[in-house]
């Protein structure tokens, strides 16, 4: 049976890993190191090999605390590998300048905690790895990527004037942000919903925030009850503040977006 | 749910504990997180924000279909060389119960005890030559651009292990007493080249250069 995890949630529980986690683990325990080694390299969930990475964390971290340095040394860069795949899709060469530095920055920082773990000691953020890996791997990256980007170019920046006139109406623009992010999930409204974030992501960090507060969170803008937690208290400014970072977003939105999405 | 303030959580955990609650958060998750820890509101409010653009860029719980190959890229390696040093420097702070500093005096170089001979044998083992392991021998190649699995062969071959080594390599570039070749200046420490540049440039023969650089990918 797999060693007990450390670290407490906010309400001072023990965070468990998923049933499934648990199982891959127990049946992982006995085998050999080829067999590991064959299996942490199946990336398909519907291949009975398949390794989930909260498994491979949960490995790596027996690994070194038993110093076998030869098995960490084999199977944390297939955990880097498969990490290095999810950030090839969420961090592309063509979404920030000089990306693939970015990946090789994240990477670097995270094979960093498995040389710091220490579970008898302080150390235990790879617990929250065991758990839900995706999760705490875009804690750990999005920080990272939001400094490059803060250092960097947006690389895409607002386009010029649409001169065939064809830019959305602005009543057209607050439609579709306040409809987009109401629907239930479906392949057609995934590909319309992401387009959206994209053209939002393109705009002025505050701009982007006063949109997500309002539109995808649903929060007000401001309120007279002092107790309720609005956009406006989220940012720290005043209601107007966010009003006007609102216009300016949807304006800069009617630009960005083509009007003839609305007819998807 | 309790709503207990307690601001003294550090922001990593904080993160971490409203990353864990939710795929995608809610006005009612970042709502109750920004009460429980007013301090960390703002980073929180960000850190929402940033999930929700994040998804643009496909879901969250998957890792992509496509398989991860064999080779090693650059990143990994790189990853793995600090990976190396940072653990060869963790072993020894809790050996010694304090911070281990890795100056030129504290680090074991395990290419000291190598006579001409040893020198020569292991140039040939590690398919290089003495002007190569003399680069090694005096920490002139960037630790962060020598591959993993040179490391490992010289570890193999020295009978050293992995972090003796790769904490030799991160020690600050030294000059060495005993030499290989003749020379008419006195020595110095040089700056560090990466191992592709010492590559290049040791004299090393077309087989040499190929095979070294092969490990690279």
């Amino acid at each position: 049976m797999a060693r007990a995890l450390t670290k407490k949630d906010q309400d001072g529980n023990l965070y468990t890993r998923p049933a499934f986690v648990e199982e891959k683990i127990d049946g992982a325990l006995g085998q050999d190191l080829p067999t590991l080694l064959r299996r942490s390299q199946v990336t398909q969930k519907s291949n009975p090999d398949f390794l989930p990475l909260e498994c491979l964390v949960h490995l790596i971290r027996e690994f070194r605390r038993q110093d076998d340095q030869h098995a960490m040394s084999t199977f944390l860069p297939v955990l880097l590998r498969r990490c290095e795949s999810i950030l090839k899709s969420k961090v592309p060469d063509d979404y920030l300048p000089m990306a693939e530095d970015v990946r090789e920055e994240i990477l670097g920082e995270f094979s960093l905690l498995f040389a710091e773990d220490n579970p008898q000691g302080a150390t235990t953020e790879l617990d929250y790895y065991e758990c839900k890996f995706f999760h705490a791997f875009r804690t750990f990256r999005m920080p990272i990527i939001e400094r490059a980007r803060a250092e960097r170019e947006p690389l895409v920046s607002l386009p010029a004037e649409d001169k065939s006139g064809e830019e959305q109406d602005i009543g057209e623009v607050l439609s579709r942000l306040s409809e987009e992010f109401r629907q239930p999930a479906t392949q057609i409204h995934h590909a319309s919903r992401n387009e959206l974030l994209r053209a939002i992501e393109t705009l002025p960090r505050d701009q982007a925030k006063a949109v997500l507060l309002c539109y995808f969170f649903g929060f007000s803008e401001e309120s007279e009850d002092p107790s309720e937690t609005t956009a406006a208290t989220l940012c720290g400014v005043t209601g107007r503040t966010i009003r006007n970072r609102l216009g300016r977003a949807v304006n800069a939105l009617s630009k960005i977006l083509k009007k003839e999405d609305l007819c998807q | 749910m309790s709503m207990n303030v307690s601001d003294s959580t550090p922001l990593k955990d904080v993160l971490y504990a409203f990353s864990m609650a939710q795929t995608v958060p809610n006005a009612e998750l970042l709502d109750d997180f920004a009460r429980r820890y007013p301090t960390h509101a703002a980073a929180l409010t960000d850190f929402a924000v940033s999930i929700v653009l994040d998804l643009a860029r496909g879901g969250d719980d998957e890792e992509p279909a496509h398989a991860i190959g064999s080779t090693v890229s650059k990143a990994v390696s790189r990853a793995m060389s600090r990976f190396q040093n940072k653990l060869f420097e963790v072993q020894q702070s809790r050996a010694t119960g304090g911070t281990f500093a890795a100056t030129q005096g504290d680090v074991v170089n395990p290419f000291a005890t190598l006579d001409r001979k040893g020198f020569r044998q292991l140039a040939e083992h590690l398919n290089c030559n003495a002007v190569f392991v003399q680069m090694l021998r005096d920490r002139e190649i960037e630790p962060a651009t020598i591959p993993p699995r040179f490391t490992q062969k010289v570890c193999d071959e020295l009978g050293v292990p992995m972090e003796l080594v790769a904490a030799h390599f991160a020690a600050p570039p030294q000059v060495y007493g005993g030499q290989y070749y003749k020379s008419t200046e006195k020595p110095r420490a040089s700056t560090r080249v990466s191992f592709e540049e010492a590559v290049k440039k040791s004299g090393l023969t077309d087989e040499q250069r190929t095979y070294l650089i092969g490990l690279l990918s």
